[in-house]
């Protein structure tokens, strides 16, 4: 550059005037393959909900009574929390999406209590859990027992409580089940599920507070809430099964979180969004009612969430896939989650570093980060494989659909667990064994709460894609058309991908933009708020450290 | 909560607690060694019945025959109809993925600002998130009546849209991997870059991509290797009548009907074969031939990756 021009004596360049043309397209090139991209799928989603709610069959009085109550003031509002109260802004958002994701999470916790557990068997599991885990824990106080001898009296215990010896012993389980007096199945549910969350809940204030009269109320409040609605709650139709899983799945996340703003004070407008939403909604329905305007004539209703599958489009559902989605992902959770962070905790905490056993793990490393690539279609090979020819199960099952997908997933949760207990700081660790812990010690009390949220982010993530696994499906062998919710984990299943395709085979234009588009609808819904949470989850914890 | 357990396990005597984490040692080995079970039993089961599958079709036959017909009776099994059309999505795949993601890597890791990368990498995640049948389902439903718009001849199933999808699909992973990539690259790179009196776009392209360009192929290889093996996208939208490539009219064979790999796999399972015809069987041969495929891509990828982490830090 520091060249001088022969003829005139001045500097290259030293009038500022490099063209900055090629910079700015190629900016401009850069940034529109970004938004393109994101772009074309928006579209894509836009004609979808298009086709699912098909707006142009309502009343334009219709529309008009929607935008002036319900999407009048929430643009209103939100102009107003992004210009004058960020914070504000944020606790609004938040307020508005937990309702929305607790209510789905109540939706499928309600489907676990009335297809996959009663609540009696919900009181005998429970109560066999705390037997099984009550013996365990005076076992290891009262005797200094070995490795081996801890293994074979962990296998008895659980085998004697929770599983049983099929045809010799009955566990502990299924004779709490058989006893000729139960409480009335309300009563159980309350005892054995409402009352461990109420005083979760109750602990959280009273730690938050830092007083015992707070923490008591906030729990008795939520024990009080489920008891006096589920005897009321039949009166004016709602079930008490709904109710109890309302308050305790919604109703105690939504408390603690507007406490919690309360208590901080800052951005306590937030709260408006939702009510004034909650509101509008109201008076929209009422306006509505009493004028008789038509809504739009919409696929996505509770119908289609409630009935089974049909040949009349108008008449298909999705529900036995959505019990069968929510049955398989129960089993992935339970299969890959412990087996997942137990292998990322030995590859991080345990590991040998060097020598023969070093290069050992550095090849299951490398094997793991090889297996998440693996095409999922092949996941499904080997669970037909694994399961129906060497296992002998029955293909199509719950339980063979879920291990298959627990088998895919089990790689990806492994890695994200393994970065989030990397990114516990060392010193920490040092400091646990400075004050004598072990190992174990240290990895329970210090490593795993503090890498619990990262974990959690990864585990849900992988929850997602285990939701929308296809392929692996339909290699075991999962039924085109299941028009009976599975009853058992080893019943018949569908999930909701799998139902996705078998209308896309149907090739007729009525379920390709009625029923399939409902459909991908209820599928990105789902999806989109499990990703959302993990995302919200990640975020936070960041900003923390 | 956890002070008064580390209290109550110290006062234990130090027999008890070797067995403890004796115990727990062996457990969290076995979770990890489980996974080194998994790709033992893929390859061995996959093995096992691929030999099955060759004990009864001979395999010259079968990687050398152009004609792929599945049925019970008397099957015609020719792999390369079904490699031409994979190798036909994975490129066209390439050919929509490879640009875009790596524009979109070079725009959030060198000029978006840090408000616009918190939007833009969230909902490129999200883009991640969507299942591969819903994608199908867009290509099918959506993208091809609109090729047909645009005065395409394409046919209801095609491998054009079904490839376009797909290229969709693995934007997110191009563009996340090599933006990892490009940050990796130090400032003091850029700074000396600047220093010499370079602008931001020669910054970006002649020190940025050069010095992170083992990622950025990474990525690549990671993204293809998701393209061959990707099964939903083909089997909604690309329909399932196997093709032999025809190389007198290239585009013809993207405006038709094909199969791939993956997408014939489905199909021997998803039609009422019987368990034991040759028809069955061919499809853990091809799922051999996949996983051999994408095993060794991904370990490529892996060891180009490491290379780069290795040199910046």
């Amino acid at each position: 550059m520091a060249t001088t021009d022969e003829s005139t004596g001045t500097w290259f360049g030293a009038d500022g005037q490099v063209s900055q043309l090629r910079g700015l397209l190629f900016k401009a090139g850069c940034l529109g393959a970004t938004l393109l991209a994101l772009f074309l799928v928006f579209v894509f989603l836009v004609y979808v909900a298009i086709d699912a709610i098909e707006p142009g069959t309502a009343d334009p009085a219709w529309w008009a009574t929607v935008a002036t109550t319900v999407a009048g003031p929430a643009i209103v509002l939100s102009i107003y929390y992004y210009r004058f109260a960020p914070r504000a802004g944020e606790v609004a958002y938040t307020a508005l999406g937990l309702p929305v994701a607790a209510t789905l999470l109540a939706g499928g916790v309600s489907i676990v209590f009335r297809h996959i557990v009663s609540p009696h068997e919900w009181l005998a599991l429970v109560v066999a859990s705390l037997v099984a885990y009550g013996a365990l824990e005076f076992h290891g106080r009262a005797r200094d027992a070995g490795a081996l001898e801890r293994v074979v009296v962990g296998a008895a215990v659980i085998g004697l409580t929770i599983v049983g010896v099929p045809g010799l012993v009955p566990s502990l389980r299924t004779l709490l089940l058989s006893l000729p007096v139960l409480p009335m199945a309300p009563l159980a549910l309350l005892g054995t599920f409402v009352v461990p969350i109420g005083v979760g809940a109750g602990w959280s204030v009273r730690r938050a507070r830092e007083s015992d009269r707070a923490g008591l109320i906030a729990g008795g409040v939520t024990v009080a809430a489920a008891a006096i609605g589920a005897v009321a709650g039949p009166v004016v139709g709602v079930s008490w099964t709904t109710w109890l899983v309302l308050t305790t799945v919604v109703g105690v996340p939504v408390g603690l979180y507007v406490e919690r703003v309360y208590r901080g004070g800052k951005g306590v407008s937030g709260l408006a969004l939702p009510v004034a939403l909650a509101a509008g909604v109201v008076v929209c329905a009422v306006i509505v009612e009493t004028a008789g305007f038509a809504g739009p004539d919409v696929w996505i209703d509770w119908e289609f969430l409630t009935s089974a599958h049909n040949r009349t489009p108008r008449e298909a559902g999705i529900y036995p896939a959505l019990v069968g989605s929510v049955m398989m992902i129960i089993v992935v959770a339970l299969a890959a989650f412990p087996v997942g962070v137990g292998a990322a905790i030995y590859l991080e905490e345990y590991a040998p570093t060097s020598g023969l056993s070093g290069s050992i793990v550095e090849l299951i490393e490398i094997n793991i980060a090889n297996l998440a690539g693996v095409p999922s279609v092949v996941y499904g090979l080997l669970g037909l494989a694994l399961f129906v020819k060497v296992g002998e199960l029955r293909p199509g099952i719950v339980i063979v659909g879920g291990l298959t997908v627990s088998l895919l997933i089990l790689p990806i949760i492994i890695i994200s667990a393994q970065e989030a207990i990397r990114a516990v700081p060392d010193s920490q660790r040092r400091a646990a064994y400075g004050i004598g812990a072990t190992r174990w010690q240290t990895v329970r009390t210090v490593v795993l709460p503090r890498a619990m949220p990262g974990i959690m982010t990864g585990t849900i993530l992988a929850l997602g894609r285990a939701i929308g696994e296809t392929a692996p499906l339909l290699m075991v062998g999962v039924a085109a058309v299941v028009r009976i919710s599975p009853r058992s984990f080893f019943g018949l299943f569908s999930a909701m991908p799998r139902q996705l395709y078998s209308w896309a085979q149907l090739a007729k234009p009525d379920f390709y933009h009625g029923v399939l588009a409902a459909g991908v609808l209820v599928l990105l819904v789902v999806l989109l708020m499990m990703n959302g949470t993990a995302i919200l989850l990640r975020n936070k914890y960041q900003r923390r450290d | 909560m956890s002070d008064t357990s580390i209290e109550a396990d110290l006062t234990r005597s130090a027999n008890g607690r070797i067995a403890k984490e004796r115990l727990y040692h062996g457990l969290l080995f076995c979770c990890a060694a489980l996974t080194v079970f998994v790709t033992i039993s893929i390859v061995a089961t996959l093995a096992i019945d691929a030999l099955e599958f060759f004990g009864r079709v001979n395999p010259y036959a079968f990687f050398t025959g152009t004609e792929w017909v599945l049925r019970s009776e008397n099957p015609i099994l020719g792999i390369l109809p079904l490699v031409t059309a994979t190798l036909i999505v994975t490129i066209v795949s390439a050919l929509v993925a490879i640009p875009v993601g790596t524009a979109a890597a070079v725009y959030l890791s060198e000029y978006a600002s840090d408000r616009m990368r918190s939007v833009l990498k969230p909902a490129l995640e999200i883009l991640a998130g969507i299942p591969t049948v819903v994608y199908g389902f867009f290509a099918l439903v959506y993208l091809t009546p609109w090729l047909q718009g645009l005065g395409l001849d394409v046919s209801l199933f095609n491998l054009l849209s079904a490839s376009v999808m797909v290229g969709i699909m693995i934007i997110p992973m191009v563009s996340s991997i090599s933006e990892d990539a490009m940050s990796a690259v130090p400032d003091s790179l850029r700074q000396a870059g600047y220093g010499l009196g370079a602008t931001k776009f020669e910054v970006s392209t002649k020190i940025v991509i050069p010095a992170s360009i083992s990622g950025i192929f990474s990525s690549y290889i990671l993204a293809l290797s998701r393209a061959i093996g990707e099964t939903m996208i083909v089997v909604v939208a690309g329909g399932s009548r196997a093709r032999m490539f025809d190389p007198s009219e290239p585009f013809a064979n993207l405006l038709n009907s094909g199969q791939t790999m993956t997408a014939a796999m489905v199909q021997a399972v998803t039609t009422d074969l019987s368990g034991g015809t040759a028809g069955y069987y061919s499809m853990f041969a091809i799922g051999l031939t996949l996983f051999a495929i994408t095993f060794s891509m991904n370990l490529l990828s892996n060891r180009i990756a490491a290379r780069y982490r290795e040199e910046y830090q």
